[in-house]
C-alpha cells in the first residue's frame, strides 16, 4: 500500500507535477485543495496535495509514473459530480483533473461514432451534433456537467436507459493509462475485434483501472417524434401495476418516470404545470421513434392506464408543454429545498415487479424512524430514488435518515435487486459489497482489478472492500449525502 | 456414461457431462490438482472457432445443465442454466411474447452458454445490438472450481465489476460459465423484409442512402450473387439476378412496419428493384438469413470488420469466384463462404489480401490448415492486458488452453 504524501514530501510532489504539466496546472495551496476535498458525497473529506490538470496523454503517463517512483497515490476526477465518493483523495496524493482535457477529437456520423477525451461535459457532443440530427443517448440528470470520462468510469444511466441502454452500450473504445504509465487502446471504431471485452469492463471501473484518456462513442439518431402521457393515480400500486403492463404489452417506452404525492406538492409549487395535488401518483410515459407507429403505441398505453383506475390520462399536446412536463421531472430535486432543509437521495433497484412492494416498504420505513420520504424515479427499469427529507443541524434526524436508508437498501438486495442503479458504489456504499456478493465474487473482481492496478495505486480503497484497511466509517452522517 | 470427442481436430478427449454445478466444480478440481486442460463444450456448434488445441485434457460437456431457475416474464428477465438449448430458450421466451433478440443458426443445437462465449450475432445486431448487451448477470466456476458471480437479476445495476462482459465472447478461457440472467425485448408485433437488387456501382449510394434514410432498418445485410443465391434457395424463394442484393428488415409495431416499408419504396425505389415481404412471408428468408452463417458445406469462413463506410469498397473488392459474400452493412462486419472447392494457398492468399484492409479472422477451416494460417490475426495493442486478464484468472491455464488469441 502507498502513502500519503507527508508534509515534507508534498512540495517535492508538487514541483514534479510542475515540471510535467506547466505551473498554471497545477494547484497545491491549501486554499485551492479544499474544493476538491470532496465530490457530490460531501460527508466525508480529504485534501489531496496536489491537483494537476493535464492536457495531454503523454502529461498522464508522466504523472501517474512520477506518483510510482513517489509512491504515491492519484485519482481522477471528472467534474466531480459523483454522488458516491467516487473522488476522494483517501490517503492524499495527486488528484488528476480531467476538465482541461476537452476536445471532441472526431465525429463521424457516416459510421456512427465520435472521439472524445474525456473532459467533454456530455452534453457538449449531443449540443455539438444536434443540428445533423444526433445525440449521445447516456443523459444523466447532471448531463449539463458531468464529463464523459465521469460517464465511461460510472457507467451512467438516465430517463432513457430503459430503451436506449447505459452508458457501456454506448461505448466502444477507451484509451487507458494505467498505473505504471503504459497505455493501451482498446476497442475502438470497428466493431467485433478479436480479444477479451476489456472496454466492457473499464466502463463501470469507478477509477480503479487506470485514467481514461481518450474515448470512442456511438452516437445515436434522434427520435423523429414523441407522443408523451402524464396518467393521474389514485395509489401508488395503480401506476406501478400501469408500468408493468405497457411492457408486458411489448411496447418500451422512451421514458416512464414515476412521481408520488410528495414530490408533487414541491413540484407543483415550483413550476405550477397543474398537477393534480390529491392524486396517489403521476406517470410520465413517453413513447419516442418514428411518427408513424406512435398513435397506436399511444392509444394502448391510455388504454392500460385506465383499466388501472387511472383518473385521467393527459396528453402534452404541444413541444411546450412536453418541454414543461418534463422540466418539472429533471428538476424535481430542486424543488425538494421547498419541503425540508437537507435531504438524501438513495439510489436502489429492485426488479421492475416488486415496485409495489418496494414502494410499500419505503412508506413503513418513513413512519418507522419518522422521516418523510418522497420518490421519483425511472420506474421503467425499477431504479428507485427515495429522497429523505431532513434538517442535518438536528443530529437525531440525521441518525435516522441513516438508519432508514440502510434499511431500504437492504430491502432492494431482500427483493433481489441492488443497492446501486447509477451512482456507484465508490466510498459510499463499499460495506453493501460483501452483502451483495460472496468472498469468492469479490475475490474474482481482486483478481480483475490487479490485472490493471497491481499496487492499488489508482483510487485505492473505492468499490471494493480491502480487509483490514478499512476506512473510517463510523462518522454520523456519511450517508446523508446529496 | 463415458464419451469422447474430438475438438477442432485434437483428441480424442474423453468427454464427461456433469448434471449439477458440484459435479463440475469437482472435475474442475481434478483437472486443476493436475493441472490438465478442460474444454468446455456447448452444442459443438462453434468448436471451429479458434485455434486447435495443444493440450491434452478432458471435455467437459455443458448438455447436462439446462434448467430455467427463474422466468419472472414481467421484469422481462430470464435465469437459466448455461447448457440450455437455445431453440428451448426461445420456446420458453415466446410463449410470454417475449425473446433475447440475438440470431442464433443452429438453434436445436447451440446452447447459451456457447453461443455467449463465442459472443454469437447475425443480422439483427444492427437494431438489437450484442450479446454485451442482454446477459445482466453471470455464474461461472473459477480455476479453482468455486463459483462466483457478477451482475444480478435487474436490468440496471452498477455494483462492481462488470465481468459480464469480460466472460462474453471470452471463448471459455476465463472460467466456465454455469448460469446467466438476460434482459429480454418484447417479440416484434411485425416484420418487413425488403430485397433490394442491384448492380455492384449502385452499392454505396444505397448504403449510404440507407443510412441518412427516415426509416430505422433493424438489418442491413448485403449478400453478392453467390450469396443471394444461397439465401434465396433455402427459403424457396426465386432469386433476384443481380450483382447484389440488400436486405433490409424493419420490426415493430403494425403502424411503424407499413409506413417503413413504403417510405423505402420511396426514398431507394429508382436505384434498385425492391420487393417487400410482410409479416410472415418474412419468415422464411430472416431463416435462411440466419442459417446462412453456419452453413454445412463451407469449408472456409473469414470474418472481416471494416467500417461500415468502407463496407461497399471492401465487398467489391473481395467478391471473387467461389465466394458467397454477406455483410452486416451498418455493422462493418462481412463475410465470405468458400465451399469445398477452397485450397489452403488460396485461403492463405485471400486472408492476406482481406488483412491489408481489414481485421480478418478466420471462423472456420479445416483444422490443419491451421497450422499455416494465422486464425486470429496479428495481436492488438491490448494484447499483453489480456494476457495479463488470464493469467489472473485462470494461472494454470486449464481452461481451452491455446485456442483464444494473443496465445491465451
Ligand atoms: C444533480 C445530480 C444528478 C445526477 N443524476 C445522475 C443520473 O441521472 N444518472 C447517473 O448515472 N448519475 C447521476 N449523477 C451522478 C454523476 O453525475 C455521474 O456519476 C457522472 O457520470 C459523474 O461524472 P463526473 O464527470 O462528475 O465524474 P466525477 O464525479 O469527477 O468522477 C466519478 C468517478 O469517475 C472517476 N473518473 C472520472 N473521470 C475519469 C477518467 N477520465 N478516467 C478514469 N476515471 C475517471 C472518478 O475517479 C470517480 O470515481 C448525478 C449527480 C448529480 C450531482
Amino acid at each position: 500500500m502507498t502513502s500519503a504524501a507527508t508534509t515534507a514530501t508534498a512540495p517535492k510532489l508538487a514541483d514534479r507535477m510542475r515540471a510535467i504539466v506547466g505551473p498554471t496546472n497545477v494547484l497545491a495551496s491549501p486554499s485551492d485543495l479544499v474544493v476538491y476535498e470532496c465530490d457530490g458525497f460531501t460527508i466525508e473529506k480529504n485534501k489531496p496535495d496536489v491537483v494537476v490538470f493535464p492536457t495531454s496523454t503523454e502529461q498522464i503517463v508522466a504523472i501517474v509514473k512520477a506518483c510510482g517512483e513517489l509512491g504515491v497515490p492519484f485519482v481522477p476526477r471528472g467534474a466531480g459530480t459523483s454522488l458516491a465518493g467516487g473522488c476522494l483523495p483517501i490517503g492524499g496524493g495527486v488528484m488528476i483533473a480531467l476538465t482541461r482535457m476537452k476536445r471532441i477529437l472526431e465525429v463521424n456520423y457516416r459510421d456512427r461514432y465520435a472521439i472524445i477525451e474525456p473532459g467533454v461535459v456530455n452534453l457538449w457532443l449531443t449540443n455539438h451534433i444536434k443540428p445533423n440530427g444526433y445525440h449521445f443517448a447516456p443523459d444523466p440528470s447532471s448531463q449539463g456537467a458531468c464529463t464523459i470520462g465521469g460517464n465511461v468510469a460510472t457507467n451512467s444511466g438516465g430517463p432513457h436507459t430503459l430503451k436506449y441502454g447505459v452508458t457501456v452500450n454506448h461505448v466502444l473504445g477507451v484509451e487507458l493509462v494505467l498505473p505504471d504509465g503504459r497505455v493501451v487502446q482498446t476497442g475502438g471504431p470497428h466493431e467485433d475485434n478479436p480479444g477479451y471485452d476489456l472496454t466492457g469492463v473499464i466502463v463501470g471501473s469507478e477509477g480503479t483501472f487506470g485514467v481514461a484518456t481518450k474515448a470512442w462513442v456511438r452516437i445515436t439518431r434522434n427520435p423523429e417524434a414523441y407522443r408523451t402521457l402524464l396518467g393521474v393515480f389514485e395509489s401508488v400500486d395503480d401506476a406501478t401495476n400501469t408500468i408493468s403492463e405497457i411492457i408486458g404489452a411489448g411496447i418500451i417506452p422512451g421514458a416512464l418516470e414515476l412521481l408520488d404525492s410528495l414530490i408533487l406538492q414541491a413540484v407543483e409549487a415550483a413550476f405550477r404545470f397543474g398537477f393534480p395535488l390529491d392524486a396517489g401518483a403521476v406517470l410520465i410515459m413517453e413513447v419516442d421513434g418514428l411518427d408513424a407507429g406512435l398513435d397506436q403505441d399511444a392509444e394502448r398505453i391510455v388504454e392500460i392506464a385506465k383499466r388501472n383506475n387511472a383518473r385521467e390520462v393527459r396528453r402534452a399536446n404541444t413541444e411546450a408543454e412536453r418541454l414543461l412536463l418534463w422540466k418539472s421531472r429533471k428538476q424535481a430535486f430542486g424543488a425538494v429545498g421547498r419541503l425540508a432543509p437537507s435531504y438524501c437521495t438513495q439510489d436502489g433497484v429492485v426488479p421492475r415487479t416488486k415496485l409495489p412492494e418496494i414502494l410499500r416498504f419505503i412508506r413503513a420505513v418513513g413512519t418507522k424512524y419518522n422521516i418523510r420520504i418522497a420518490n421519483v424515479f425511472h420506474a421503467g427499469d425499477g431504479n428507485i430514488h427515495p429522497i429523505l427529507l431532513f434538517d442535518e443541524r438536528d443530529a437525531d434526524q440525521v441518525k435516522r435518515v441513516l438508519g432508514a436508508s440502510h434499511e431500504i437498501l437492504d430491502e432492494c438486495i431482500r427483493l433481489g435487486g441492488s443497492v446501486t442503479g447509477e451512482h456507484g458504489i465508490g466510498v459510499e456504499k463499499i460495506d453493501f459489497m460483501p452483502k451483495l456478493f460472496s468472498p469468492e465474487d469479490l475475490a474474482m473482481m481482486v483478481r480483475l482489478r490487479s490485472a490493471f492496478n497491481p499496487e492499488n495505486r489508482c483510487s485505492p480503497q473505492k468499490m471494493l472492500p480491502t480487509a483490514g484497511a478499512c476506512i473510517e466509517q463510523s462518522k454520523a452522517g456519511r450517508h446523508a449525502a446529496m | 456414461m463415458p464419451t469422447t470427442t474430438h475438438i477442432d481436430g485434437f483428441g480424442p478427449l474423453s468427454m464427461t457431462t456433469p448434471t449439477t454445478t458440484a459435479e463440475l466444480a469437482q472435475v474442475i478440481r481434478v483437472a486443476a490438482a493436475g493441472s490438465t486442460a478442460l474444454y468446455p463444450v456447448g452444442g459443438g456448434t462453434k468448436l471451429s472457432l479458434g485455434t486447435p488445441p495443444t493440450r491434452p485434457g478432458q471435455a467437459v460437456s455443458m448438455g447436462g445443465l439446462t434448467r430455467i431457475i427463474d422466468f419472472p416474464a414481467r421484469d422481462m428477465t430470464v435465469t437459466v442454466e448455461a447448457g440450455i438449448i437455445i431453440r428451448e430458450l426461445r420456446d420458453t421466451l415466446a410463449r410470454e411474447k417475449l425473446r433475447l433478440p440475438i440470431d442464433v443458426a443452429h438453434a436445436d443445437r447451440a446452447t447459451l452458454g456457447g453461443i455467449i462465449a463465442a459472443n454469437t450475432s447475425g443480422p439483427r445486431r444492427y437494431g438489437f445490438g450484442t450479446l454485451r448487451d442482454y446477459v445482466i448477470g453471470i455464474s461461472a466456476l473459477n480455476d479453482e472450481g468455486n463459483e462466483f458471480k457478477a451482475g444480478g437479476r435487474v436490468v440496471k445495476n452498477v455494483a462492481g465489476y462488470d465481468i459480464c462482459k469480460l466472460l462474453t465472447g471470452s471463448l471459455g478461457t476465463l472460467g466456465i460459465i454455469t448460469q446467466v440472467t438476460l434482459k429480454l425485448r418484447p417479440l416484434a408485433e411485425e416484420q418487413a423484409i425488403i430485397s433490394l437488387a442491384c448492380d455492384a456501382d449502385k452499392v454505396e449510394s444505397i448504403l449510404a442512402n440507407l443510412h441518412g434514410s427516415r426509416t430505422r432498418p433493424i438489418c442491413l445485410d448485403l449478400l453478392n450473387r453467390l450469396a443471394a443465391r444461397r439465401v434465396f434457395d433455402q427459403a424457396h424463394l426465386p432469386v433476384p439476378d443481380a450483382a447484389w442484393v440488400l436486405l433490409v428488415g424493419y420490426e415493430g409495431n403494425a403502424d411503424a412496419v407499413s409506413w417503413q416499408v413504403q417510405q423505402l419504396v420511396k426514398e431507394v425505389g429508382i436505384l434498385a428493384k425492391l420487393e417487400a415481404r410482410v409479416d410472415f412471408t418474412a419468415q422464411p428468408l430472416w431463416d435462411s438469413l440466419v442459417e446462412f452463417a453456419h452453413r454445412p458445406g463451407d469449408e472456409l469462413v473469414l470474418k472481416a470488420s471494416v467500417l461500415p463506410s468502407a463496407v461497399a469498397t471492401f465487398g467489391l473488392n473481395a467478391d471473387r469466384d467461389g465466394v458467397a459474400l454477406r455483410a452486416h452493412a451498418a455493422n462493418g462486419i462481412v463475410y465470405g463462404h468458400w465451399t469445398a472447392d477452397a485450397s489452403l494457398d488460396r485461403a492463405a492468399e485471400t486472408l492476406k489480401r482481406w488483412r491489408e484492409s481489414s481485421g480478418t479472422i478466420v471462423t472456420r477451416c479445416p483444422s490443419e490448415w491451421k497450422k499455416t494460417l494465422d486464425v486470429w490475426g496479428p495481436p492488438r495493442n491490448d494484447a499483453w492486458l489480456m494476457r495479463e486478464v488470464k493469467a489472473k484468472f485462470d494461472p494454470k491455464s486449464i481452461f481451452n488452453p491455446g485456442r483464444f488469441v494473443a496465445g491465451i
